[in-house]
């Protein structure tokens, strides 16, 4: 199963990284998990995860094809 | 009820004085309007750790931050009596002094118009995925906290 996963600002300047594609995952705390084993340093940072533009509070299952963003806290205006 | 369909919220770099102007000018033929409310975002010279901010950089995840612009403007339509609105916020770098966010709120009567406005402000801060690279003078940046 892949799961095409986004990394905005901060995030995506940590990791070096905007966008990943990750395999494997069946929910979103085992797809923070293996990120987090991945990029060491995320473990610093503040951030929430939208499954499909939708930001999920709790553990989410993942489809095949699903968008995960890591979204740092949001900064507009 | 052309006003309700999506519009185009980002602006490439800073919102300009003509701009808006000329946005205040289109509305004199919706003669039913009594007030306008208008909120602008203006870029602030923040010092942080001794250093000037000089710019800010924005950036957005773009598909989802429309969306939430087009609930945003639904939930106003719906909470508030309004005769149209409009929001534009600017990407990439706007430079301090510079305008940033323009929230433009019309309505029969002023207090929808000012209701809505602030309400508006207040939900496009802690719901759309926007952020900003702070710049300083030496070129240096980082990342814009919310207050």
């Amino acid at each position: 199963m892949n799961i095409n996963v986004l990394l905005f600002g901060s995030l995506a300047e940590a990791t070096g990284k905007s966008q990943l594609e990750i395999n494997n995952v069946l929910d979103t705390e085992t797809l923070r998990s293996k990120l987090l084993r991945e990029f060491p340093k995320l473990e610093k940072y503040k951030f929430v995860i939208a499954v499909c533009k939708h930001v999920v509070k709790s553990n989410t299952i993942l489809h095949e094809g699903d968008t995960v963003a890591l979204l740092p806290p949001f900064a507009g205006g | 009820m052309t006003e309700k369909k999506k519009h185009n919220v980002f602006i490439q770099g800073a919102i300009t004085p003509n701009f808006i102007a000329d946005s205040i000018a289109k509305h004199s033929g919706k003669t039913n309007i009594g007030g306008h409310d208008i909120f602008l975002g203006q870029v602030r010279n923040d010092l942080i750790d001794d250093k000037t901010v000089v710019a800010i950089e924005y950036s957005a995840y773009l598909e989802m931050a429309e969306e939430q612009f087009h609930e945003i403007r639904e939930a106003a339509f719906t909470k508030y009596n309004l005769v149209c609105m409009h929001i534009y916020h600017s990407l990439g770098a706007v430079k301090t002094g510079e305008i940033c966010l323009f929230v433009f709120v019309s309505s029969k009567h002023r207090k929808d118009a000012f209701d809505a406005c602030r309400d508006i402000v207040e939900q496009i801060k802690e719901m759309v995925p926007i952020w900003g690279k702070e710049i300083f003078e030496d070129e240096s940046h980082t990342w814009k906290i919310n207050k």
